[in-house]
């Protein structure tokens, strides 16, 4: 009996090591200053100082902000209308859109490279294309999984019986009732799109990630610094997605998940 | 939803079977741009990637490129991806799965949401700044290293090195253990009290009911889970690449240095014949894993 007291306690103990431990050592790694001892906030007025942080920065906001259009107007219509209308090509669809978690993103970089028009390569918002791919089987997911727990057909049809037209029934029952999944869907794409490196390095393209690998080779402790920011951000940032998702769930009335 | 019932009155006699009828066809028409996205963005590049891989660099129809990843250096690249993946997904789908059992029977409520979000998190936590908060902690020159030497362990005494084999299957766990949690949780959680104390009733003991139902029904999702696990590791680029200094040779890493251009140009389809290596690999393990997936939401809600 002693031994499953402390089960518990021991394994979340031993995740919290697992956890803190490389994290904690970045923090203190990125305070360093010069020595192993001195510490300082060096590295971090360094970055404030670089014109580029700003700039990548804005570059990465940019193409995720892009991404998130394409997949606002593309991703979910389609689901809305897969529930609406077209229930048995759902499966298909769903096959389809998981395709891309097949296919290394290594693999599909050099068939992006090698088969996309040359106008559409020398323009950086191609990235935003390939991103709503990489982010596809994520996003159909959360919002086919959205629309799932919620009898979508039948409120609109109830709403289009009462006499609303199309305009009204998307504006007052379709866009309300599907707003936590569509939320969730565009956060993961813009939490994919601001942390991509493959893709982009081998497009050969610079945004924020490929940049901090870039910063490494002359300042390391900096290169440290800026994982340390965008790890806390991406944190911050997913764990409000989960808390939100949590909350869509927990919003629904007991028995219909 | 009337005018459904009136254009089935108006079709009433026609072949129902593989016709393209207006209805039909105003149901698909919506559904025309995703299809047209995928098409331009993934297909057609993979077709591309696919055809130009059996094709030498003069354009003409040719084994060469497909013969050439079977040799080394490829070969040796293949071999070492493969193992990545497979230890990888060893190391961390075991302790993954304890922990996810701990957290599914013992854990409240509160604390397996906080784990699921956690994990979300974390299984995310790939790529390049994670490699380099493995540098600040587990480098020459490291926090954890020096706290670790204070305590009476030199962990650089022997011949470790972050940027080897080894240190990538430690960074690898920091992801591959959440995404072990998060894909291995549903199944613990699917199964129910109710049959354990069924079984209990009917005079078994624990260790019968984990071997003819607990772990009969646990291991499908334990399988795809690992092959999840294989296919991550085996295809990971980005913190690959910023822990190795060319020392490993990995497949993902071979294709990155064809594509930068770093190798002469008369191997331009060899990178593309590697790519479609990878994806034969990758979808000998990721279908299996999305087939058994689907039957096994089956019984777990």
């Amino acid at each position: 009996m002693k031994i499953r007291g402390i089960l518990l306690p021991s394994t979340l103990l031993a995740a919290i090591i697992f956890i803190t431990l490389p994290f904690g050592s970045a923090t203190e790694f990125s305070f360093r200053d010069g020595g192993k001892t001195k510490h300082s906030l060096a590295a971090y007025r360094w970055i404030l100082a670089q014109e580029d942080f700003l700039h990548y920065l804005g570059v990465s906001l940019r193409l995720a902000l892009g991404a998130v259009f394409i997949t606002l107007l593309i991703m979910v219509p389609t689901v809305a209308w897969l529930h609406l209308r077209a229930q048995k090509y759902r499966p298909l669809m769903e096959f389809l859109t998981l395709l891309p978690l097949v296919v290394p993103v290594v693999a599909l970089s050099i068939g992006a490279q090698s088969a996309l028009p040359e106008a559409l390569q020398s323009n950086e918002y191609e990235l935003s294309f390939m991103y709503v791919i990489l982010a596809m089987p994520y996003t159909y997911r959360a919002l086919d999984i959205g629309m799932s727990a919620i009898p979508l057909k039948t409120i609109t049809e109830a709403a289009r019986g009462l006499g609303a037209s199309w305009i009204k029934a998307i504006t007052f029952v379709i866009a309300p009732v599907i707003r936590n999944a569509v939320v969730a869907s565009l956060f993961l794409t813009l939490a994919l799109s601001l942390g991509e490196f493959t893709l982009t390095s081998l497009l050969h393209w610079d945004t924020f990630p490929t940049w901090v690998t870039s910063v490494s080779q002359q300042n390391i402790i900096g290169a440290i610094a800026l994982s340390v920011f965008s790890l806390a951000a991406a944190f911050l940032f997913l764990f409000a997605i989960g808390l939100l998702t949590m909350r869509s769930k927990s919003d629904l009335p007991e028995g219909q998940e | 939803m009337t005018s459904t019932t009136q254009d089935r009155v108006v079709i009433k006699g026609a072949p129902l079977r593989g016709t393209l009828d207006r209805q039909n066809l105003g149901v698909l028409v919506p559904l025309l741009p995703i299809v047209l996205f995928l098409g331009f963005f993934f297909f057609f590049p993979m077709a591309v990637v696919f055809v130009d891989s059996f094709k030498s660099n003069e354009g003409n129809w040719s084994m060469i490129n497909i013969v050439t990843i079977f040799h080394d250096p490829y070969r040796m690249a293949f071999i070492n991806s493969i193992k990545l993946g497979l230890v990888s997904a060893i190391t961390a789908s075991i302790p993954g799965a304890l922990f996810a059992y701990v957290i599914e029977t013992k854990g409240s409520q509160s604390l397996r949401r906080i784990v699921s979000s956690l994990s979300g998190v974390l299984a995310n936590t790939g790529g390049v700044p994670l490699a380099f908060m493995f540098v600040a902690a587990f480098g020459a020159e490291g926090s954890a290293v020096m706290i670790l030497k204070k305590l009476g362990w030199d962990l650089y005494a022997g011949n470790f090195s972050l940027f080897s084999f080894t240190g990538i299957v430690v960074v690898y766990l920091y992801f591959q253990i959440p995404l072990m949690i998060i894909v291995f949780s549903p199944a613990i959680h699917g199964i129910r009290k109710e049959w354990r104390d069924a079984s209990q009733n009917l005079g078994a003991t624990p260790l019968q009911f984990w071997r003819f139902i607990g772990l009969p029904l646990l291991l499908p999702s334990f399988a795809a889970s690992f092959l999840l696990l294989f296919a991550s590791a085996f295809a990971a680029y980005a913190t690959a690449r910023a822990m190795t200094v060319g020392n490993i040779a990995l497949v993902p890493l071979q294709i990155g240095n064809l594509v930068d251009g770093n190798v002469s140009i008369n191997q331009a389809n060899a990178g593309k014949a590697l790519a479609v290596g990878m994806v034969v690999i990758s979808a000998i393990a990721m279908i299996p894993y999305l087939i058994i997936q689907r039957r096994a939401r089956r019984w777990q809600t």
